[in-house]
């Protein structure tokens, strides 16, 4: 606590906060042009220049700590002129565009210019001419851009792309694409977002409709389980289309970060009508079910429905995802004594030691991934990646990259437990089966040598917050419940909390509100976004076409056990799930009154739709619905003797979608890229008598692909990267990720 | 006779233009009024008008204007039908898509669609205005910081249904009539003042 006062009146500021957050926090107005609360300050911009009465100078407080008992003053005469002409310095030749500039109003440099009364321009420069540079979804202007810095910045604390820098050369100074001649990043828009003028700016929305003209609907990303915060930007279609569309997304860009999914992947809304025969048609298809298969694409409140309808009808409900992370979250439970895992995507940003296992989290997870960014950025936390397959997206974060043998996670993990707990105070049981592992034989099978363990232990043993992330590989794995035990192990008696990332955006939903049966096919299903009889939904040739997920309300669960509100951005005109559950014989007007009896027991707190909150306070405060209660469970659950590793040789494939891409929904969006090829390295291409550019046939996780085959020159070893978001139904999230396949040569395109 | 009206001085004096009217007595007794009538029945006053009338059906000068074939010119800041300008020398459109029309119109009447053209610039691709709705306020004309929408001169806007159309073809100045020279320029609200040019201050330039 250190107190000190600004313009005389007591302030008390925090521990290494700035004298702008103070002042902030206190309620004082301090202008800024660059300041991003997200990022280490960019100290560009000199606006929140300030007066203190220990210093003859001006300081600037966006990276200034106070000082006990210092006097600051915020605004004077000599700072309103020292802030009037940096202002009149920003709008040299800055061009009078403003009536078509793509920030219409919304314009930080617009507010400023007004605030300081710049009505001409005091300074001279010769005009000169800088083109516009096209950059796929991201155009650059850099006649527009005033070299805040505040992209750069993101781009290099947050996402950890490091894709754009600053070109130094006076007044010639712009944005430049890193060592690139043109932008080559994970395209997730976030220097869109945090552009203070029309400089950087989205291809697609640019020029199609004013900030003013948009209605804003919040709502939670649906496309992974990070369940971000976002704001779809909805307005009429055109002159002659009255129907709302969407134009844009945008994102609190202050408090939360968006990945280009997020951000560019909105229109997979589809559209119907009431046909009433075809919904007589899925009445009756349900009553006569003998189960419900359905993905995890699906809010809170239709996986209640479901449940229901389990209840009443005797159905079976199918969803192999769900039911996979609720038995790994079953057998983590039986040791942690808690529902949940206690880590989360802030403990992550927290942590000065991060442990990832079993999940290529950049295309999984990416909030996960900037989450890491950002700790290694900001807390210089050590980043330990163990994963079969090396991420080149990762190799600026990852301090150290341990590979280990496909399959081998169990032992891989439990020697990780064997490390972390070393000097945990655990009882005799679990002692004698850390002292009875096979160190050698599961270091041998699964490639990881003691050395790498000692150093994981040393780098963990400095670090003070710790996060072990757990992919999803392991979700599906022959034996993941044994690993959950070990990773409760880890979170119980060490100081690490555990992340688990879950594949889509409500399995954990699913896996709380449902019980679930193991799906052994059968006849009679029927699908709710997925294979059955009878499918209904809003991915792929469905008969009764339900909502998509952007044209819904309800609520999804996070990774952080948060109960997020989505809304709908696009009305839909067809039947919904509640009009099945209706003619069914539920009472229900809508489907938000099932919020309210989302289940007490799984840690929901009863709160009903219209009380939750969908936004951040000015200081970052997450108002965003509710945290689960982490009910306290029984404990019992005891470890297994680790199984002989399993090996796979030959041509392995894994399961993973490119950037930005991940379900049926990503699929179908027009800005995305989709790309589809099996990427493999040279050797993987010498492995499998395959070239470049081949037409290849593969069957993974029993279905027959045809894919051409990329050579990736970032990728290294035997194992190649089968995209699974543009199957049928979708992601295939409810498989083990690697398999080893055959692989047919069918021609060659080029 | 033709006054000059002083609106300085409305009092009726020797000096101001105005006089007052000789007006006889109105006849109060009957003997009165069977005089007056008599005077003015002997007087044949009665046909000086059929004279008249007689007089310019024979020259066949006829001032009936013959709508609608023919319509009678309007006042130049008269706020009828919308029209969209083009600048006289390139011929481009003025409009440049900021939608401050759309926005400030207060019958909810202007839509239009833009996007980005190949030379990355704003383009107006439709334009419409609900002349249903429209009231002819006249706020597009006067925010148009282009002087790209003003007011025409077609007053006509009858139509079947109440929802009715003006669309961007139906607007903009065709080319064949830029270059005959028949766009003009609207004097209405939203137009240059005379002598603006005075008011202009240059930005200082180093070069």
């Amino acid at each position: 606590m250190i107190n000190f006062t600004i313009n005389g009146q007591p302030v008390i500021a925090n521990k290494g906060e700035t004298i702008l957050q103070a002042a902030r926090k206190a309620g004082f107005y301090i202008p800024t042009m660059c300041y991003l609360e997200k990022t280490t300050p960019c100290a560009s911009c000199r606006l929140c220049v300030v007066e203190t009465d220990k210093t003859d100078g001006l300081i600037l407080s966006c990276q200034t700590p106070p000082t006990e008992g210092l006097g600051v003053t915020i605004n004077s005469e000599r700072l309103e002129q020292e802030r009037t002409n940096i202002m009149r310095l920003y709008d040299v030749n800055h061009p009078l565009e403003c009536g078509v500039c793509d920030k219409s109003g919304a314009c930080d440099l617009q507010n400023k210019t007004l605030e300081f009364g710049v009505s001409a321009q005091h300074f001279s420069a010769k005009d000169q001419h800088r083109a516009i540079e096209h950059w796929g979804m991201i155009n650059y202007d850099p006649a527009l851009c005033i070299l805040c810095e505040k992209c750069v910045h993101v781009c290099n604390e947050i996402i950890g792309d490091d894709a754009i820098t600053l070109q130094f050369g006076g007044y010639k100074s712009a944005v430049i694409p890193k060592n690139s001649e043109v932008l080559d990043c994970t395209f997730c828009g976030e220097c869109i977002a945090v552009c203070p003028v029309g400089a950087l700016v989205s291809s697609d929305f640019q020029y199609t409709a004013n900030a003013w003209e948009l209605s804003q609907i919040p709502a939670t990303c649906v496309h992974c389980s990070a369940g971000c915060s976002l704001t779809y930007e909805v307005k009429h279609t055109s002159t002659t289309n009255a129907n709302d569309r969407i134009y844009r997304v945008t994102n609190n860009f202050e408090h939360m970060t968006l990945c280009g999914a997020g951000r560019f992947g909105f229109d997979f809304d589809q559209q119907s009508e009431k046909n009433e025969a075809e919904f007589t048609k899925a009445v009756e298809a349900i009553r006569n079910a003998s189960a419900i298969r359905f993905s995890a694409l699906i809010t809170n409140e239709e996986a209640m429905i479901l449940q229901q309808f389990k209840k009443m009808l005797g159905i079976k409900l199918y969803n192999e995802e769900a039911r996979a992370y609720q038995s790994f979250m079953a057998a983590y439970a039986s040791v942690s004594g808690k529902m949940g895992f206690g880590g989360s995507l802030d403990a992550i940003k927290q942590s000065d030691g991060i442990i990832v296992v079993g999940g290529r989290i950049t295309t999984d997870n990416p909030v996960v991934r900037y989450a890491m960014t950002s700790a290694a950025r900001h807390n210089g936390a050590k980043v330990v990646y163990m994963h079969p397959l090396e991420d080149t997206l990762l190799q600026n974060v990852v301090t150290q990259f341990v590979k280990y043998e496909v399959g081998t996670e169990e032992g891989v993990i439990a020697m990780l437990a064997s490390t972390l707990l070393q000097d945990a105070d655990i009882n005799d049981e679990m002692r004698k089966f850390f002292a009875d592992l096979d160190e050698g034989y599961l270091c041998a099978e699964s490639n990881v040598g003691d050395e790498e363990f000692i150093r994981i232990a040393k780098s963990m043993g400095r670090a003070k917050r710790k996060t072990l992330i757990i992919g999803s590989d392991v979700l599906n794995h022959k034996r993941a419940a044994n690993i959950a035990r070990l990773c409760a192990m880890i979170e119980t008696y060490t100081e690490f909390s555990v992340v688990v990332v879950a594949p889509s955006v409500n399995t954990i939903g699913v896996s709380l509100i449902c019980d679930l049966d193991a799906d052994n096919g059968g006849d009679g299903v029927v699908g709710y976004n997925a294979a059955g009889e009878y499918t209904m939904g809003s991915i792929g040739d469905v008969m009764l076409k339900l909502p998509s997920l952007n044209s819904q309300e309800g609520t999804f669960v996070s990774i952080n056990h948060q109960v997020l509100p989505t809304n709908v951005a696009v009305a839909f005109y067809g039947y919904t799930l509640n009009d099945l559950a209706n003619a069914l014989g539920l009472k229900s007007a809508n489907t938000i009154d099932y919020t309210a009896q989302l289940p007490v027991a799984k840690g929901f707190n009863g709160s009903s739709f219209d009380d939750l909150g969908n936004f951040y306070g000015p200081l970052g405060e997450d108002d965003r619905g509710y945290i689960l209660e982490n009910i306290d469970v029984e404990i019992g659950g005891s470890l297994e003797e680790i199984e002989d590793l399993p090996e796979f040789n030959g041509t392995v494939v894994y399961r993973c979608n490119p950037v930005n891409q991940f379900n049926a929904y990503t699929a179908r969006t027009s800005q995305l890229e989709k790309e589809a090829t099996l990427s493999g390295s040279a050797q993987f291409a010498a492995a499998a008598k395959i070239t470049d550019g081949d037409k290849i046939q593969i069957v993974f996780a029993g279905e027959m692909q045809e894919r051409i085959f990329k050579l990736d020159a970032s990728l290294k070893g035997t194992i190649a990267l089968v995209p699974a978001y543009d199957v049928a139904y979708g992601a295939m999230n409810e498989k083990y990720r690697f398999e080893k396949v055959k692989i047919m040569r069918m021609g060659n395109e080029s | 006779m033709h006054h000059e009206e002083v609106f300085t001085d409305r009092n009726v004096s020797e000096h101001s233009a105005y006089y007052y009217v000789d007006i006889e007595n109105y006849p109060v007794t009957g003997w009165d009024k069977f005089k007056q009538v008599v005077k003015r029945a002997a007087k044949g006053e009665l046909f000086v008008g059929l004279w008249v009338v007689m007089r310019e059906m024979i020259k066949f000068d006829i001032h009936t204007v013959q709508y609608p074939k023919e319509k009678l010119p309007i006042g130049p800041r008269y706020r009828a039908v919308h029209k969209l300008l083009r600048l006289w020398e390139s011929g481009y459109e003025r409009c440049i898509g900021c939608g401050l029309c759309e926005k400030i119109c207060i019958s909810d009447c202007i839509r239009m669609d833009t996007r980005i053209d190949e030379n990355s610039r704003k383009e107006v691709t439709e334009y419409s205005i609900n002349l249903g709705r429209c009231i002819f306020c006249g706020y597009c004309a006067e925010v148009c910081p282009e002087l790209a929408i003003v007011h025409g001169g077609r007053y006509e806007n009858g139509s079947e249904q109440r929802a009715h159309f003006v669309i961007k073809d139906d607007m903009l100045t065709p080319l064949d009539l830029l270059t005959a020279g028949e766009q003009s320029e609207y004097p209405g609200f939203g137009a240059i003042i005379p002598g603006s040019d005075a008011s202009v201050k240059k930005t200082p330039l180093a070069y």
